[in-house]
């Protein structure tokens, strides 16, 4: 049944037909990214939800931003097409704080570190960022600029709306800058203390993947009813009256583990997505969710 | 107002680009009511409502997966409301509410029917051919600039009456099946990256996670800080690269169906 594993041997990981290999064709490491590269990266990456679908969400933009640096790295077309279809894959984080990771993945790549390992670090990465992010951005600098700026308009004044962009966009831009050129430099002094031991690496990245994959199912995935069930004279609330009590945050849970066996049936997501709106539309038709 | 119509069109359609793209942050009601102000011929006007406006917004912001009424729309059918038939803002707050709710409704449709591109994307990655997928990211911005154009030209060119009848002739059930659906879609998400990511040896992980932001109520990153510590732990408590306990859990052979290989 298990046989021990070589270090040596290729690993492949199986996506949707695809199977991308572990280690590449062209494995010698040149340094070829420069500041030019990284900034040409900055700008792509206001692309980063331009393909957002329920799939793959920022995969798409993720690749797109990410384009400039794998075609100068990945000479080697087998390589840079596999890639490509690794960075396809799903993604999500905040898009105010996503240039930090992709400087450390633009360095990793660069340094042909093991596919399976890139992956766990962007996946150890993009949900803590998008955590912080919408603390930091939609919660603190969204409200304050625009609280500014809204009180210069209401009372007729044009500095209103300037003002505003002139605050948020010097925090937006200045941060995406500063956090690439800092992710880049991070990921290429951590790599070269990482570089024998990547099958340790990767199992730690596991670690904290699948860690924060649980925290995000329970913060991030809405899913509620709101049925009152009456039982004589006693009101009780579906929700927050049984499930809750049972544990929180349990349709969610129950709902990522049923996508999970649907897609290890050979489901497609598509599939689960068109599931998904049926469920929505059923519970609001009969009043079932909330 | 044939003229004016579509420039209203054009700036909704460049403020529904930035929502999602580049993120200036142009599409806010605060800048959106001073350029359709600018459009409609009363600046003064546009900033009162955009600033008011701006306001009702504050609070509706992209959480949690949580899908606030769009604010573009919101911004934009208001402020042109608010300028064209002298309401008060907060009187075209409510005009503008029902569009909003129903564009965000749209938003969801084109996030789920827009999944099979990204299987067109894998092939195109699969030939490595990046000019086909750099052209490809630029498919969705152009259908919701489309989009955005024709839900802001038509009510400012035929009336808002006439437009917002047609809104309410959408079922309110259908337009809260979406959200609700909205709501539960990152679960999908999550469970392909379970597919890719999933060995049976981090379950307890998963659920050491699921736990502390389930019960504790932790943020992601205080969750996020946990797991480095345990798995830094794990990492210098292993020993030698190659140890055995990590080989042995590995199924022997990648093809096999019920295992996936973890990251």
């Amino acid at each position: 049944m298990v046989s021990k594993k070589e270090e040596t041997k290729v690993e492949a990981t199986k996506s949707e037909g695809y199977t991308i290999p572990d280690t590449y064709k062209d494995p010698e490491v040149k340094k070829v990214i420069n500041k030019k590269d990284l900034h040409k990266m900055v700008w792509r990456s206001l692309m980063l939800q331009s393909s957002f679908n329920y799939e793959r969400m920022q995969g798409g933009g993720w690749a797109y931003s990410m384009t400039p640096a794998l075609k100068k790295i990945h000479t080697n077309k087998e390589d840079l097409s596999n890639s490509l279809l690794d960075h396809l894959q799903f993604f999500n984080t905040h898009p105010f704080l996503v240039t930090f990771i992709q400087g450390v993945i633009t360095a990793m790549e660069e340094n042909k570190e093991n596919r399976s390992t890139i992956r766990g670090i962007k996946v150890a990465l993009m949900g803590p960022f998008g955590g912080i992010g919408d603390a930091l951005f939609w919660l603190t600098l969204l409200p304050i600029t625009a609280g500014i700026g809204a009180s210069l308009s209401m009372q007729g004044n044009i500095a209103g709306p300037i003002l505003f962009l002139a605050l948020f966009n010097a925090v937006h831009f200045g941060l995406l800058f500063w956090l690439m050129n800092y992710g880049y430099n991070t990921g290429t002094k951590a790599i070269a203390s990482m570089k024998e031991n990547t099958k340790k690496i990767s199992r730690a990245a596991s670690i904290i993947g699948l860690t924060v994959v649980g925290a995000l199912v329970a913060t991030y995935v809405a899913f509620k009813f709101g049925v009152t069930i009456h039982a004589g004279k006693v009101k009780v609330p579906l929700q927050t009256g049984v499930i809750d009590k049972i544990m929180p945050q349990l349709l969610p849970l129950l709902y990522t583990f049923f996508c999970y066996w649907m897609l290890k049936k050979g489901r497609s997501p598509i599939a689960l997505i068109g599931i998904t709106i049926v469920v929505g539309l059923v519970g609001a038709f009969f009043n079932l969710l909330a | 107002m044939l003229v004016q119509a579509i420039l209203v069109g054009i700036w909704a359609g460049i403020a529904g680009i930035d929502m999602f793209n580049g993120l200036t942050h142009v599409h806010r009601p605060i800048v959106t009511g001073a350029v359709i102000g600018l459009i409609l011929g009363d600046l003064q006007t546009g900033l009162i409502v955009g600033g008011t406006l701006e306001l009702v917004w504050a609070g509706m912001v992209p959480l949690a997966g949580a899908q606030p009424p769009n604010v573009v729309i919101g911004g934009v059918i208001g402020s042109a409301f608010a300028i064209l038939t002298g309401v008060k803002p907060t009187v075209a707050v409510g005009i503008a509410v029902p569009f909003a709710v129903a564009v965000q409704g749209l938003i969801t449709l084109l996030f789920t029917v827009f999944s099979p591109v990204a299987h067109t994307m894998d092939k195109k990655a699969e030939e490595a051919d990046t000019k086909a997928l750099d052209r490809m990211a630029w498919l969705e911005p152009i259908i919701l600039f489309i989009g955005y154009f024709i839900i802001a030209f038509l009510p400012v060119y035929f009336g808002a009456d006439k437009a917002q009848a047609f809104v309410q002739w959408v079922p309110q059930w259908i337009l809260n099946g979406l959200q609700f659906a909205g709501g539960i879609m990152p679960a999908v998400g999550f469970a392909m990256l379970l597919k890719i990511m999933w060995k049976i040896e981090y379950a307890p992980f998963f659920a050491g996670g699921f736990i502390m932001a389930a019960y504790g109520q932790l943020p992601i990153l205080a969750v996020a800080i946990i797991g480095a510590s345990v798995a830094a732990y794990d990492f210098f408590k292993t020993g030698t690269p190659s140890a055995p306990e990590t080989a042995a859990a590995a199924p022997s052979d990648s093809e096999e169906e019920d295992y996936s290989n973890g990251i």
